[in-house]
């Protein structure tokens, strides 16, 4: 038998349907649109088995012909589809003999196709024609094609949700490695130091005079409070990550925590110069332990980075949100790691021991945790501002 | 004279350990904070033994060691902070010399020192590096910085053409086989791809020769394989 060209493009279209790579809902809809330009039916219903209970599951269902308005009244093969996949043959079904011809919704002629996946049954493909004509040969060749095709399509989306779960599951154990070698890499540092410092010091092949000395027990001294400053903020940030951390959150006046901290920060910094505006503002729902947490890492951070240089906060009202700026005249983030400094160890090399790359990582997550936003802002010469936003509802 | 040594670390405290130890035992240091800044200090001066960090910013340790691997026998100590086995081989392959694993201790460190610059010292004397730019007729190459120029205009290379113009700058005058290129350049399984590296060699000859169908850079020498034939005076 040699093929017609009208045939050829026929089944050409059908195929080009299957293969697009869109919404399957609207594809297998086009599809079956398609199909009944050669072969006719009224309803058409696609059963899938679900692998976990090993029943069959309706994953497709139209009305196109004299059944449209019938609703759930009208035969949908639901029987039928049980047969045709236990028996993983083609099956055809009549009307019996006797039954009232007025009535076309009473005689479903039923067509049954096993789907296919892997080799295996997985459906069953049922047609329905209310009131005949009965399945022909040249019929049933067109449905069996159709069933086949649409087989193929089924199977090529299973495929592609399993490989979006498994590059996703893939991407996760990325994050996971990494930060397992990230933190090993960062727990190993201040440890590099100390061993490395002390052992200087232990050499007895050379002696040190009394100022590197104190140099060197000085660093060994401000890295060993690194390390155990980084192991705390370490399960502190997890604990965030995983919502171990309990916030409590309560009725908070942002204005009246913001005062307590810089009354701290005072006693603390003598000679830190710090303006505060903040009028009363609203409630937000918050945790003042975490908030006022965020507010310090701030100071520690503008005392570390901008030395001597005057620290400037106020506290507005704008629209249904607080926003907090802090400013300070330092010599402000170069650019190129400003979106970079709220990730998860990143920090700016110096001299001196900084610190463990976490700090500003937790304030975005305990803002996060209060549904807002935290950014920072350092045009070049004018020091640097972190801004916090957060909701009053 | 004194060693000079260049130490590469993007941390402060390691390069100020390493600096102090190693003074107290004479040798000179220079120092650099990253892969790149390493590649270039030791281009411009004589250097003796590097120690090399390995996760820094822009060029890492690995990727700054096979730089001067490309130009010179310089011995190279790798210090690294992932004491794995795949990152240790990783860095002997590369042509480091030895490895320390941090933490470690300063007298470890030296005694490492020690042992490496004695291996490296050759009976005769001074330890010869290769020079940093090659030459072939307009052809010019900066090992340093990864960078050919024909004549005056820079020319852009693929990774893999610049591996396979090393191979012919590094062997001038020896005829090179097909098999011996495709195995250092692309590896042992492609050994017998002869179409990739017809391919390649074509592409490089396009880039670089004035004339692709009389080549003075890169010539075929029918059934032998392909060589960088030597200038004459």
């Amino acid at each position: 038998m040699t093929m017609d060209t009208q045939t050829f493009s026929y089944i050409f279209e059908l195929i080009k349907i299957i293969m697009k790579s869109g919404d399957m809902r609207k594809d297998i809809e086009k599809f079956f649109i398609l199909l009944r330009e050669q072969f006719v039916f009224d309803n058409v219903a696609v059963y899938i088995e679900d692998e976990l209970t090993n029943t069959l599951e309706i994953v497709h269902a139209r009305a196109v012909g004299r059944a449209k308005h019938a609703e759930a009244d009208a035969a949908w093969g639901e029987t039928f589809a049980g047969h045709v996949f236990s028996k993983g043959k083609l099956q055809i079904q009549e009307p019996e003999s006797g039954v009232a011809i007025d009535n076309r919704l009473q005689q479903a002629y039923l067509l049954g196709i096993p789907l296919r996946a892997n080799g295996k049954v997985n459906g069953a493909l049922v047609f329905v024609r209310f009131g005949g004509p009965a399945y022909e040969d040249g019929h049933i060749s067109v449905a069996s094609v159709g069933a086949q095709l649409l087989s193929i399509m089924l199977e090529r989306t299973s495929w592609k949700e399993t490989h979006g779960e498994l590059n996703k599951l893939k991407q996760q154990m990325q994050l996971q490695n990494d930060f397992v070698s990230t933190i090993s890499h960062e727990l190993r540092t201040p440890l590099g130091f100390i061993k490395g410092y002390s052992t200087s010091l232990l050499r007895k092949d050379t002696s040190w005079d009394q100022e590197t000395q104190n140099e060197f027990l000085t660093i060994i001294d401000e890295e060993a409070d690194r390390l155990s400053l980084l192991i705390e903020n370490v399960l502190e940030s997890a604990r965030l990550q995983s919502r171990t951390l309990p916030l409590r959150f309560q009725a908070l006046r942002v204005d009246a925590v913001l005062r307590d901290v810089v009354t701290r920060i005072r006693s603390r910094y003598k000679d830190l110069d710090v303006s505060l505006d903040a009028n009363p503002t609203p409630p937000i729902q918050g945790d003042g332990v975490r908030i006022a947490q965020v507010f310090e890492n701030l100071f520690t951070n503008a005392i570390k980075y901008a030395p001597g240089a005057p620290v400037i906060i106020i506290l507005q009202q704008v629209g249904q949100n607080l926003l907090v700026s802090f400013m300070d005249r330092g010599p402000g983030i170069p650019q190129e790691s400003l979106h970079l400094i709220f990730e998860r160890f990143y920090r700016v090399r110096s001299d001196k021991a900084a610190g463990t790359g976490l700090g500003l990582y937790i304030c975005k997550q305990i803002i996060e945790a209060h549904r807002g936003k935290i950014w920072a802002e350092s045009p070049p010469q004018q020091g640097t501002t972190f801004f916090i936003e957060l909701p009053i509802n | 004279m004194a060693k000079r040594i260049l130490i590469v670390d993007d941390e402060p405290r390691y390069l100020r350990l390493l600096e102090a130890n190693l003074r107290t035992e004479g040798y000179e240091v220079v120092t650099a904070q990253d892969g790149a800044q390493a590649v270039d200090v030791f281009s411009n001066q004589p250097i003796d033994l590097v120690l090399m960090d390995v996760m820094m910013p822009k060029l890492d340790g690995f990727g700054a060691t096979q730089r001067i691997r490309e130009f010179s026998a310089i011995p190279i100590i790798i210090l690294t902070a992932k004491g794995d086995e795949q990152d240790r081989v990783r860095g002997l392959d590369l042509g480091a010399d030895d490895y320390l694993v941090k933490p470690f201790s300063a007298t470890e460190l030296l005694a490492r020192v020690r042992a490496v610059l004695r291996r490296a010292q050759p009976p005769g004397g001074d330890v010869g590096g290769q020079s940093r730019f090659f030459t072939h007729d307009n052809l010019k190459i900066d090992f340093a910085r990864a960078e050919v120029w024909k004549g005056e205009l820079p020319i852009s290379l693929s990774a893999t053409e610049y591996r396979l113009l090393l191979q012919f700058a590094h062997h001038v005058g020896k005829i090179m086989s097909s098999e011996e290129l495709l195995t250092s350049v692309w590896g042992p399984e492609y050994r017998t791809d002869k179409e990739i590296l017809w391919v390649s060699i074509a592409r490089l000859r396009q880039k670089l020769e004035d004339d692709a169908h009389s080549p003075k850079h890169i010539v075929t020498r029918s059934g032998l394989g392909y060589l960088m034939p030597p200038i004459e005076e």
